[in-house]
């Protein structure tokens, strides 16, 4: 893939952006308030619903990949590489493919892509247990993801409308 | 295709959200529902890494070191119930699990790969017929 200057400063900004969320995140943590194991905002996702409607889907892959292994480092946690990576690539693909579904609003997509994700979390750790027990937890996951989905998919939509006059939609 | 996105939340949006509730609706179904024989004593079965290690029957208090990956999990077992009373995972998903009771529920520990099940049906009538 060929970048531009501009894409690639975009790529790094936003990476770098989607990294910060993800530890600001982890600072209140969502198990706090409601004690299920395992469960977040996703507030990351909100990087990677931008960048695909802003630089497409190559960027927003390219985004999304650099997240997951400079978080993995930076927690010195590379076993949690698989979940991350499995979790995100089935999201992106997910919201890809519902972005291109021209009445859905970023809301629909944004759900979409929190459900894929818990999916693939859950499929991580289906493979990497060898054991079936995890998918017990998937329908409470995906009943939170409607409400987290829902969130990041109102904060992408205030976003995209205050940043409509800049011109940044247009690549 | 790069294209401005609709903002405003539509009844597609509605067939989504709803498309994941019924999705999790139906592995509800499927992965709840599974023992709901009333099979006598508990058994709590100990797996790390895909291999089972321990067998632990609820039937008194204990308290169980699980090693698995680096991580040690202190897992209480009650007449009753079952939880993880500390680790050193750092996640700690498996100490804020709530204490399981019920045949087929589970705490797993990911980092740990540590998983422990409730099976129900210790006690032998699991025989359909004895003949002769």
């Amino acid at each position: 893939m060929k970048l531009t200057t501009h894409q690639l400063t975009a790529c790094a900004v936003l990476t770098a952006m989607a990294l910060a969320l993800s530890y600001l995140e982890g600072l209140f943590p969502l198990t706090a308030a409601i004690p299920i194991p395992g469960i977040k905002l996703g507030l990351a996702n909100i990087v990677t619903l931008f960048a695909l409607y802003a630089l497409g889907p190559g960027q927003a892959m390219l985004i999304l990949v650099a997240r997951c292994i400079l978080g993995a480092v930076f927690a010195g946690n590379m076993n949690a590489l698989i979940f991350s990576l499995l979790g995100g690539v089935t999201a992106m693909a997910v919201m890809i493919g519902l972005s291109r579904l021209r009445r859905l609003s970023v809301y629909g997509v944004s759900i979409g892509g929190a459900a894929a994700h818990n999916c693939g979390q859950v499929a991580a750790a289906v493979l990497t247990l060898g054991n079936g027990a995890p998918v017990y937890y998937l329908p409470v996951l995906l009943a939170v993801s409607l409400l987290t989905g829902a969130l990041t998919g109102l904060v992408s939509a205030s976003l995209f409308r205050a940043l409509s006059h800049t011109g940044i939609m247009k690549g | 295709m790069r294209s401005y996105p609709e903002l405003r939340p539509s009844g597609w949006d509605g067939l989504v959200a709803a498309l994941v509730a019924a999705l999790a609706v139906l592995c509800a179904a499927v992965t709840w529902t599974a023992p709901a024989e009333d099979s006598g004593s508990l058994t709590a079965v100990i797996t790390v890494d895909g291999t089972e290690v321990e067998r632990i029957p609820l039937d008194g208090e204990t308290e169980q070191t699980v090693r698995g990956n680096g991580y040690t999990l202190h897992v209480v077992v009650t007449e009753t119930e079952v939880f993880v009373a500390s680790s050193d995972c750092p996640s700690q998903d498996c100490v804020e699990t709530a204490p399981i009771s019920q045949p087929g529920r589970s705490i797993v520990c990911l980092p740990a790969r540590v998983i422990i099940q409730l099976e129900g049906g210790a006690a032998s009538p699991d025989v359909d017929a004895v003949i002769g």
